[in-house]
């Protein structure tokens, strides 16, 4: 996103906040939060389910085959915010946020890093000023858009496999055998569940710790 | 390697000891002679439908090509053996011997099976007036050498006879898989000995090779390569010997795929099913130290119906060899745990490290404001 956009969208913003919330800017629409709380909750208990499901000998949450049936249901219902996601990004054009600047991304990539990696230790401001319109940094842009375009997708299409086997054979056999799809979908999970702590974890890197976490549930990040 | 012959062991040897000391005697009828007319397809008699009661025509035809790959033919039971009522013929008759023969009882040589029927479900139907014979299910000149069945032969030729296992097991996910992959009395018969069998199966000809097929195709006996392929001797085809043999495979053009399926030992106890004991602990089989799968053998049938055997060791239904069978948490690759645990322990010092640091520079975060401020 170029820079003359980034202040536009800027602009915009801060009429509308000064509006409704002092040094408060609305970053995060209704229909954004929605998706994202359901998919936490879908998440986590995905990851659950799914721990269970695979650690039967370790595991004692609960029986096998209600782990089984809630897992496919919760898959089901996560899917469906998927779609709830794409619809609205796509149909409101904000899905630009997610694609990064050419241009720009490798040098604004390293500079968040060198912030979350030192930067923030010594008080230095982040690099990445959130707007409507930017609301992702560089590193934020590319793991979002591999995970919502690429990486989730996969777990997807692997876990709707799973879940008939015998109706989608002919499908599995393409892709190489159930065992091919079954490593797909394992590594994917273990990726979302490491993705879930880091992402938890870099959510309390906000102004105060909690900040960011109450700003996902009223859309208002606070403006520094 | 493990020969199958599915005689009841004792029993079945002294009836073949019997069956070559007759004709000695004299006084053996060979089954050639009941072939002169059981082996015309037009032989029927008249009779009556037991259910029914109506007059039926019951074929008499015996099929030789069908008996001669029997179990009973390969183990050496000849007509007379079953229909021992029979000591003579008489061909001035018309029937050259009695017309209405006894029932011939199965238990007298499976004797062990027998009684494992009594105590079933099969036999307690009988207070219900319902009488199950044995032939009922396995029918009685054709029955087959089973160990290296499918479980889709397997359960064609027994179970769904009667049962159409959907209108039950609503409870159990992924039904269809099931059904597929695991023989009925691997749960319905608790005490029954199982095993994974596993067979190579051609996509290109979505066929399974047989042994003389693949004897064909390597252009070597088969019994050398199974010698070939078991290094060490040990009796147990190990991981390494199975990349062995399947690079063997690939070699001659053969890019298999090893179909498993859990099946249950041809044995007594199978009979064994009973109401309400059936196994529907999910555990029991999802779980990687599950005793379902401490079993694991290769099976090839060779052109006259006996198959041979060979066992394999367990580890190698977690390779992706194995491609097309996967038991939920029973046969799971350890090496992706490891990976996984990797994935989460590495997030996780991420995680501390950057927060251990984050605590640790407070006091600089704070000097820094007042300075700026």
């Amino acid at each position: 996103m170029s820079s003359k956009s980034i202040e536009n969208g800027h602009h915009l913003h801060k009429g509308a906040a000064t509006m409704a919330h002092e040094g408060m800017i609305y970053i995060h629409p209704a229909p954004v939060r929605v998706w994202h709380w359901i998919n936490a909750v879908g998440f986590v208990l995905l990851i659950l389910t799914g721990f269970q499901i695979r650690y039967a000998e370790l595991l004692h949450l609960m029986p096998l085959g209600d782990a089984i049936t809630l897992h496919n249901y919760i898959g089901f219902v996560v899917i469906a915010d998927y779609f709830l996601w794409l619809v609205y990004y796509i149909g409101s054009g904000r899905i630009r946020i997610y694609i990064p600047d050419l241009r720009h991304v490798v040098t604004m990539a390293i500079k968040q890093a060198v912030y979350y990696g030192y930067g923030y230790f010594i008080g230095r401001p982040n690099p990445h000023k959130m707007t409507p319109d930017n609301k992702f940094n560089a590193m934020q842009q590319q793991a979002y858009l591999v995970i919502m375009l690429v990486l989730l997708p996969a777990q997807m299409v692997t876990g709707v496999l799973l879940w008939k086997i015998k109706g989608y054979g002919e499908y599995i056999n393409l892709l190489g055998g159930i065992k091919v799809v079954d490593t797909i979908h394992v590594l994917l999970f273990f990726f979302f569940t490491a993705f879930l702590m880091i992402h938890c974890y870099l959510a309390t890197l906000g102004h105060t710790p909690l900040a960011h976490f109450k700003a996902m549930f009223t859309g208002y990040e606070e403006e520094h | 390697m493990k020969r199958k012959t599915g005689a009841p062991s004792v029993l079945g040897l002294l009836l073949i000891m019997l069956c070559c000391l007759w004709p000695l005697a004299g006084s053996a009828i060979e089954n050639s002679e009941c072939l002169d007319c059981h082996g015309d397809p037009d032989l029927t008699k008249e009779s009556t439908d037991n259910i029914l009661n109506t007059e039926i025509t019951e074929s008499l035809y015996v099929d030789e090509d069908r008996f001669n790959r029997s179990v009973h033919n390969i183990n050496g039971i000849t007509c007379v053996d079953c229909h021992s009522d029979i000591e003579e013929l008489n061909y001035d008759e018309e029937v050259p011997h009695k017309k209405e023969l006894k029932h011939v009882v199965c238990a007298s040589c499976h004797e062990e099976a027998g009684q494992d029927f009594k105590d079933s479900v099969h036999m307690k139907m009988r207070t219900k007036g319902v009488t199950m014979t044995c032939y009922a299910c396995h029918g009685y000149h054709y029955v087959r050498q089973m160990e290296g069945a499918s479980v889709t032969e397997r359960e064609n030729s027994i179970c769904l006879k009667c049962h159409n296992p959907y209108q039950f097991h609503q409870w159990l996910p992924a039904r269809s898989s099931h059904f597929s992959n695991v023989e009925c009395v691997v749960c319905h018969a608790p005490d029954v000995p199982r095993h994974i069998n596993l067979k190579i199966y051609d996509l290109v000809s979505n066929s399974y090779y047989d042994s003389s097929r693949l004897s064909k195709v390597l252009g070597i006996d088969f019994d050398q390569l199974m010698r070939t392929v078991d290094k060490n001797g040990d009796d147990v085809i190990d991981p390494s010997e199975f990349d062995n043999l399947v690079l063997l495979l690939k070699q001659k053009n053969i890019h298999p795929v090893f179909h498993a399926e859990l099946v249950a030992d041809i044995s007594s106890i199978a009979h064994h099913v009973n109401r309400g004991t059936a196994q529907k602990t999910c555990q029991k089989c999802h779980s990687a130290n599950s005793p379902y799968f401490n079993s694991v053998q290769v099976v090839f049938t060779h052109d006259d119906g006996t198959v041979d055997s060979y066992k394999v060791d367990r580890a190698v239904l977690e390779t992706y060899y194995v491609s097309h069978f996967y038991l939920l948490g029973g046969t799971r690759m350890k090496l992706m745990d490891r990976i996984g645990l990797l994935i989460l322990i590495g997030s996780a010092c991420v995680v501390g490290m950057h927060l251990t640091a984050r605590i640790l520079t407070i006091p600089l975060r704070k000097k820094n404001e007042e300075e700026t401020s």
